[in-house]
């Protein structure tokens, strides 16, 4: 398991700098230059020449990538274009506002979609099960936004038991969390309930019932188990989402997170801070999706890392 | 692991986080006596928002209108405006400065016993390392505009000098400046937010990170800043107006998003509120938030620009028949529920020199095909409107797209990015937009020189040059009497708007607020930067 790792932690390496270096090549190719952008209508071609100067700008592009690249490579992300902050820092103080939204939501996500997936696969063809799926479609397919204002205006402004917006306490995230949750719940209830129903199908869950379990036991310890392999890769794949930020969620909710960084970063053209986030992105992608794959083989004792496999 | 240890350990991360992330949290309603006299006025937390966390509190390094905002909290200018008015007075000065019978040089005084929030003392040589900071290069600053005029500022721009020859230190209250030449609006200049004055010592010691944590001489100061979240302000208990502010703190909340901020508003979590134009006509026809909604007229004025260096707006002609194929009036009532005024000319009411007589483009879309077919287009042409991203302009322009469609113009309508619209605007190539200009200054050269000199026209894509007008804005931003220059401004907003159709006024719009009826005395900034005077405002509840 140990050498899985480091394999998979080196072959992280080229795919970090592919992807800084796409990002780079892309914010220098798309429109709108950052000093422009910055100095309004008032200011003259000399300044905007002497600005571009003191931010490095006006060097090769390969000389600006190799110099954040190698800044990188020893923790500094450089300081945003805009406030002068670190670009670490700011990273840093954002994303716990993202991964309090991501885990909150996965909570809500986790709970509603195992509950109804199981019910459903088990109670197949039934009126739960087809009302169920009916509702997880609606779920899938509801925008988020919408579904956020529903929530305020319902909980909020009307019942008032949660606050509208802010982050200033655990029921500031209710409603957030059960916006992003639903849409999630609702992929994770369509997969549970088709991975459920294959499993259920199989010998041993035959052999169980033969032998006189009780069918609590048969779907709770032998069929769920069994069907988790699927369902945990796509909850990994969402937190993977979930935790590089949640634009609308976020906007909607006021929370400070890495979506809104993200966005404002691009709209200012922040070169640093697009650059820092997308980098921290994809280390939080490579992450979740190691720990995803280590997590199968606790689900599926056939599963092995060592002895070359992976 | 089986799938009730997974939950258990989800739910487990899930609270230890919430329980880390929530320290930072405001707490409403809070309030601190900071010696001030017990009477009824003093006290209390106002709750206020912010649609955008502010990119920086540096007013030299940017002009957002959250970063304004904040400025006139947390920092003082040397004159400001009069309550709610466009007249000045002194702020850190003691009495307006006197100007030489030549309009060069300008002596001023300042108050005694000035302090920043720190306690350090303000002195002449703060108000001349704030002039010098903003002319430095090394300083990246965006505004120096409002210093420009100053004797010895370009070569500073240039990096030719390091100090700013027509600022003179006389003693630690007094100081004059000489101007390059004669500038009529120069005084006005020093009434912008981006012209506080900063702390010598304080600033250099913050170096980068001034941005984020200046110190100032305003009624409040930071107390605390959590990015995209929230900013907390309290009184400065150093302020030199004794026994102002009246409100103790103020919480400004950041919300992007119009509705949840309305919403906020309604469920009593906001004091006030500039309302969204999405929300203005249900808040408006509700018996109770009517009742809270307060007008305010800023200085802006929406127009209309063609790019003269596209084909079609190279004839003036054109230019005319677009100005008489757009239905003002209806756009006005239709898309701004009437909130504002139709615009005859690029000054707009509060401006000296604005003039109510002037004509305006009637509504003629037969007369607007006639001059399209004089033109050579009897069946019009196809054009393409660039705009950023913005739900309100898009609206507005698909309401134009309209009404062109009845004259034969199919004019396209390209969304873009801002930084990618910004670049194309400021060289020179949108062919057709809506624009606007919200005044720095009450003063007609803010809007005359800034928009229809030859000099400034390209950074607008309007691309007009008229050496007539040129030399009328030149002429009257150097003269002292301000009847000569309303004079020479009428003569030239005439000639560019009238004759040459160089834009099209649109309108001026006016903001409405929406206030809880336990926050009183309120008074917004003349110029429309959404501040309000929190001199005067204080909390009935506290």
């Amino acid at each position: 398991m140990t050498s899985y790792i480091i394999r998979r932690l080196i072959s992280m390496i080229p795919v970090l700098i592919g992807i800084t270096l796409i990002t780079f090549i892309l914010i220098n190719v798309v429109p709108g230059d950052p000093v422009v952008n910055m100095m309004g209508k008032r200011v003259d071609a000399q300044t905007i020449a002497n600005i571009r100067h003191q931010l490095g700008l006006d060097r090769p592009l390969y000389i600006q990538y190799l110099d954040f690249l190698l800044k990188a490579a020893r923790g500094n992300l450089g300081r945003s274009f805009y406030n002068h902050q670190d670009v670490m820092k700011t990273i840093l103080q954002r994303f716990p506002a993202t991964v309090k939204l991501s885990l909150s939501s996965m909570v809500v996500a986790i709970f509603i979609g195992l509950t109804v997936g199981i019910i459903s696969s088990v109670k197949q063809y039934t009126f739960f099960d087809h009302s169920t799926m009916i509702i997880a479609l609606m779920g899938i397919s509801a925008p988020v936004f919408w579904v956020a204002i529903i929530l305020q205006l319902i909980f909020g402004l009307k019942l008032k038991w949660f606050p509208i917006s802010g982050y200033s306490g655990i029921e500031c995230m209710v409603l957030p969390a059960i916006a992003l949750g639903t849409r999630f719940a609702a992929t994770i209830a369509r997969m549970t309930r088709s991975s459920m129903l294959e499993v259920i199908r199989q010998d041993f869950i035959r052999t169980a019932r033969a032998k006189g379990l009780s069918e609590r036991v048969v779907i709770y310890k032998h069929a769920l188990k069994n069907a988790m392999i699927p369902v945990i890769t796509i909850i990994g794949l969402q937190v993977g989402g979930l935790l590089t930020g949640s634009i609308l969620t976020e906007t909607v909710f006021g929370i400070p997170g890495l979506g809104r960084l993200s966005i404002e970063a691009i709209n200012n053209r922040d070169f640093p801070v697009i650059q820092g986030t997308v980098l921290f992105t994809a280390l939080v992608f490579v992450f979740t999706n190691l720990i995803v794959d280590i997590s199968y083989s606790f689900l599926d004792p056939r599963i092995r890392y060592d002895g070359g496999e992976g | 692991m089986s799938a009730k240890k997974f939950l258990a350990v989800v739910l487990i991360m899930l609270v230890v986080v919430s329980l880390a992330g929530c320290g930072g949290g405001q707490k409403a309603g809070q309030s601190q006596n900071q010696g001030q006299p017990a009477d009824t006025k003093h006290g209390g937390t106002l709750q206020d928002a912010l649609g955008g966390d502010p990119p920086g509190l540096d007013v030299q390094q940017n002009s957002m209108l959250e970063t304004y905002y904040l400025a006139r909290l947390l920092f003082s200018t040397l004159v400001r405006y009069k309550g709610g008015t466009t007249d000045l007075e002194p702020e850190l000065l003691a009495e307006m400065p006197s100007v030489s019978s030549d309009g060069l040089t300008y002596h001023f005084k300042l108050k005694s016993d000035l302090k920043f929030s720190d306690g350090t003392p303000l002195t002449s040589k703060d108000v001349k390392f704030t002039f010098e900071r903003m002319l430095k290069p090394e300083t990246k600053a965006i505004n120096q505009w409002v210093f420009e005029p100053i004797k010895g500022a370009k070569d500073m721009e240039d990096g030719k000098s390091t100090e700013l020859a027509g600022f003179k230190v006389l003693n630690d209250q007094e100081f004059e400046i000489t101007l390059e030449s004669p500038y009529a609006p120069f005084i006005q200049n020093l009434a912008v937010p981006c012209a506080s004055i900063y702390p010598a010592e304080a600033t250099q010691k913050a170096g980068e990170e001034w941005t984020l944590n200046p110190i100032g001489s305003g009624p409040y100061k930071i107390a605390e800043w959590v990015h995209d979240d929230h900013i907390t302000l309290e009184r400065n208990a150093n302020y030199f107006e004794k026994d102002l502010p009246y409100i103790d703190k103020i919480q400004m909340r950041i919300i992007e998003d119009e509705a949840t901020m309305t919403m906020e508003f309604e469920n009593g979590n906001i004091d006030i509120l500039s309302i969204p134009d999405s929300e203005y006509p249900r808040l408006s026809s509700d018996p109770n938030f009517s009742k809270m909604i307060v007008e305010n007229t800023p200085l802006n004025t929406y127009f209309y620009v063609m790019n003269e260096n596209v084909k079609f707006f190279q004839d003036v002609r054109v230019r005319k028949a677009i100005a008489m194929a757009i239905d003002k009036d209806k756009i006005l009532k239709e898309l701004l529920n009437n909130r504002g005024i139709v615009a005859k000319g690029l000054l707009g009411p509060g401006i000296p020199g604005y003039n109510e007589n002037n004509p305006g483009f009637p509504y003629d879309p037969e007369q607007a095909k006639k001059l399209l077919a004089e033109a050579g287009y009897p069946n019009g042409f196809e054009v393409e409107n660039w705009q950023a991203k913005n739900e309100t302009f898009y609206k507005r322009n698909v309401a134009i797209q309209a009404m062109l469609k009845q004259v034969g113009i199919d004019m396209k309508i390209n969304q873009m990015d801002s930084a990618s619209w910004r670049q194309s605007r400021n060289n020179g190539k949108v062919p057709i937009y809506l624009a606007n200009w919200w005044a720095d200054i009450p003063d007609p050269d803010n809007y005359m020189y800034n928009i229809l000199h030859s000099s400034q026209t390209p950074q607008w894509s309007i691309n007009y040059k008229n050496p007539k007008v040129d030399e009328l804005i030149e002429k009257a931003r150097v003269s002292t009497d301000m009847n000569e220059r309303i004079k020479m401004y009428q003569e030239a907003e005439k000639i560019a708007i009238y004759d040459d159709v160089s834009i099209i006024p649109l309108f001026h719009i006016k903001e409405y607020y929406i206030v809880q009826p336990y926050v009183k005395d309120v008074q917004f900034h003349p110029t429309g930067i959404g501040s309000y005077n929190y001199r005067t405002m204080w909390l009935e509840k506290k």
